[in-house]
């Protein structure tokens, strides 16, 4: 009994909490795709190359001398125009294409690989890790945890709330969804659909610009550092259902426990196949994803 | 006078200066990558070879004949590399290349060396392979195998962690779980007991699920044999956890190098690894080649693979001189169990496997900097001779 107690809070629950930072981080990226795809019903492979974006900027930031929490905030708002530009310069363009789906993948997925090498190119080879602003380690019910790691569960609870209200509650949130739902309907009654793509495409980014930011005091920047988590953000969106924020929610924290309980008992390489054998579990019951689209809530 | 014939007055004066030149140079080829991932390495043993060059050169040359480099890039590509190191033998007609990195390289120009009857002395490759089952009598190693490195920290840890536990945590893809595999078998040996081993994929973002296993494995001794983005990550997660003072880490030459300690800090204190070479060593030899090397490098300290390089030409030169001759079946002759002195300490090239016995230092990082804590005699290191080739 004392020993399930001991395993129980040394073993079990620092690995769940564990499993919520990654969770929040997965669905910080998983969001940004998800809004991408619900709206514009663009598959976004440069998603991974934007994290790392947000990454690098913030290493020029303070080796400009910035503080973390300033660069944090610019960070999302300098890449905000890129993905202005990326919209309009190289999504628009093949948009109104009857092979939409395979154009934005093709497209996406060599931006992804141009902005990978632009990084080598410009930063090096050498990793970098920016120092966590907020240092050491709080004790939890007896449970040793890194106090970033807290801070950004906290945080990302807190983003992602604000972003489902941004959504759901704001005027722009309601022309997004409805855009999102009859564009020509939406065009008729006077919203700018084409604005409204370029800005949601840009939100996305930010977004995952923003995760870049958040992580890389855990994770580090490196060029490819989107590939560790965009597989399993693109598993959270095919979960939860293509286009809703509540889905991404819910199916990330699924599998990121899924992960990390798994990890305790088995190799992680066949942690890795039961998360992906759950999506596929999902898919054989509910093909559309747990719950319904960007424009249904 | 035709355009052909002038072409061909200008062609054989050519040759014949060529051929006047060849006769009071020795020629050697560089091939090294100087583009892509391994460009450094590829810079930090040029930089080595010139100055060892120009030290041999100064004091009169090889036997009367000054060096001279002919330099190509590898793109670190075994296809390139064997159709550049065809064209060093046949249209440079060197004697010798030197530099190839990638293990993959080094065992493409093996074939090549042997049809050629040119030398391939690498300073970099890791692989065992090049020196055990697919030996080349054309192909030495002036550098320490991974089997070496490996060698030299369990004998480490069996002098100083026996009866304690260990565990690996590698990453999952065959090298890693080669590398493992082979150090758990010689820990071991040692008499150190294995706990746990773990494998994370390559790229793991988070390490911190793994940090279950490792607590409940118990263990006095984690071995964690990463590389690149993937160290800075496991080290500095476990720190943020604070288990990094709980174990003594240990893991790979190339684990922690002066490339990844800015990123990781003073997650990196107490690591602890076996190596050839660092440029702390206190030696006059050492310190000299320090100098030397910070001057060309603009500043930047030599690293292992700089080292290693260094002592190449001066490898060659003593067997040279020992043969009489810069062919390069008598500089082959000359090399056979040939020692020679070193910035690293005295190497020999062990005739069985042209394999190169050095001595191996145990390295710890205290304070930010690499600080030799032992040294494993090279003999101990070296291992069994596995070449069954000749």
């Amino acid at each position: 009994m004392v020993d399930l107690f001991t395993y129980l809070q040394f073993v079990l629950a620092p690995q769940m909490v564990t499993g919520l930072v990654i969770g929040v981080a997965v669905i910080l990226m998983a969001l940004g795709l998800t809004i991408i795809f619900g709206l514009l019903d663009v598959i976004n492979l440069a998603h991974g190359a934007f994290y790392a974006l947000g990454g690098f900027v913030l290493i020029t930031l303070l080796g400009l001398g910035l503080d973390f929490w300033v660069a944090m905030v610019l960070v999302p708002l300098l890449v905000l125009p890129a993905g202005l530009v990326t919209e309009r310069l190289l999504i628009q363009r093949v948009f109104h294409s009857g092979d939409r789906h395979t154009l934005t993948l093709l497209l996406t997925f060599g931006l992804s690989l141009v902005m990978e090498d632009l990084f080598k190119i410009i930063y090096g080879p050498d990793p970098h890790r920016p120092q966590p602003p907020i240092s050491g380690a709080v004790e939890l019910l007896g449970m040793y945890l890194p106090t970033y790691r807290v801070f950004l569960i906290f945080f990302g609870a807190l983003l992602i709330a604000a972003l489902s209200l941004f959504l759901f509650r704001s005027d722009f949130g309601a022309r997004i969804r409805a855009a999102a739902y009859d564009r020509h309907m939406a065009a008729s009654l006077g919203i700018q659909v084409k604005s409204v793509y370029s800005w949601t495409f840009a939100l996305g980014l930010a977004v995952a610009a923003l995760s870049g930011v958040l992580l890389s005091p855990i994770y580090g920047v490196y060029p490819d550092m989107g590939h560790g988590f965009i597989f399993l953000a693109f598993a959270v969106v095919i979960v939860g259902g293509l286009g809703s924020i509540k889905g991404a929610v819910v199916a990330g924290l699924l599998l990121t426990q899924v992960f990390v309980l798994a990890s305790l008992v088995m190799s992680p390489v066949w942690a890795d196949v039961l998360v992906f054998a759950t999506m596929v579990l999902v898919l054989l019951f509910r093909p559309q994803g747990l719950f319904g689209s960007l424009a249904h809530g | 006078m035709s355009i052909k014939r002038l072409l061909l007055v200008a062609t054989v004066l050519g040759l014949s200066a060529g051929a006047a030149a060849a006769q009071d140079t020795y020629k050697v080829g560089i091939l090294t990558p100087n583009s892509g991932t391994f460009a450094k390495l590829g810079q930090q043993q040029t930089w080595a070879y010139q100055i060892a060059a120009d030290e041999i050169n100064e004091a009169g040359g090889i036997l009367g004949k000054k060096i001279e480099f002919v330099i190509e890039d590898t793109e670190a590509n075994p296809k390139v590399a064997t159709q550049k190191a065809e064209k060093m033998a046949q249209v440079d007609k060197v004697g010798l290349i030197i530099g190839t990195v990638s293990s993959g390289v080094t065992l493409a120009t093996g074939p090549l060396a042997e049809r050629h009857g040119v030398n391939v002395i690498t300073s970099t490759s890791w692989s065992d392979a090049i020196t055990m089952d697919k030996c080349s009598p054309n192909v030495f190693r002036v550098n320490a195998r991974a089997s070496q490195m490996a060698n030299a920290l369990a004998q480490w840890l069996g002098q100083n962690f026996e009866g304690k536990r260990i565990t690996y945590v590698g990453p999952d893809y065959e090298m890693g779980r080669n590398t493992v595999s082979a150090f758990k078998e010689l820990a071991e040996r040692e008499g150190l007991v294995s706990a746990t081993e773990i494998f994370a994929p390559l790229e793991t973002p988070d390490f911190s699920p793994f940090f279950g296993q490792i607590r409940a494995s118990q263990a006095d001794v984690l071995f964690a044999p990463m590389a690149g983005e993937d160290s800075v990550r496991f080290f500095t997660q476990l720190a943020d956890f604070g288990l990094n003072t709980q174990y003594r880490l240990t893991g790979g030459s190339g684990t922690i190098t002066p490339a990844e300690l800015p990123a990781i800090g003073d997650a990196a204190e107490g690591f602890t690894f076996a190596t050839g070479y660092t440029a702390s060593l206190d030696t006059p030899e050492n310190q000299e080649f320090v100098a030397k090397y910070k001057q060309r490098s603009d500043g930047q300290d030599p690293t292992l693979y700089a080292a290693d390089a260094y002592g190449i030409l001066y490898l060659v030169k003593a067997a040279a001189e020992k043969s009489g001759s810069l062919e390069p079946a008598a500089v082959r002759e000359g090399m056979a169990d040939m020692t020679w002195d070193t910035p690293q300490g005295p190497k020999t090239m062990r005739a069985g496997d042209n394999q190169a016995i050095m001595p191996m230092y145990v390295v710890q990082i205290t304070d930010g900097a690499f600080e030799v804590i032992d040294t494993v005699d090279g003999e101990i290191a070296i291992g069994e001779d596995l070449c069954t080739r000749w």
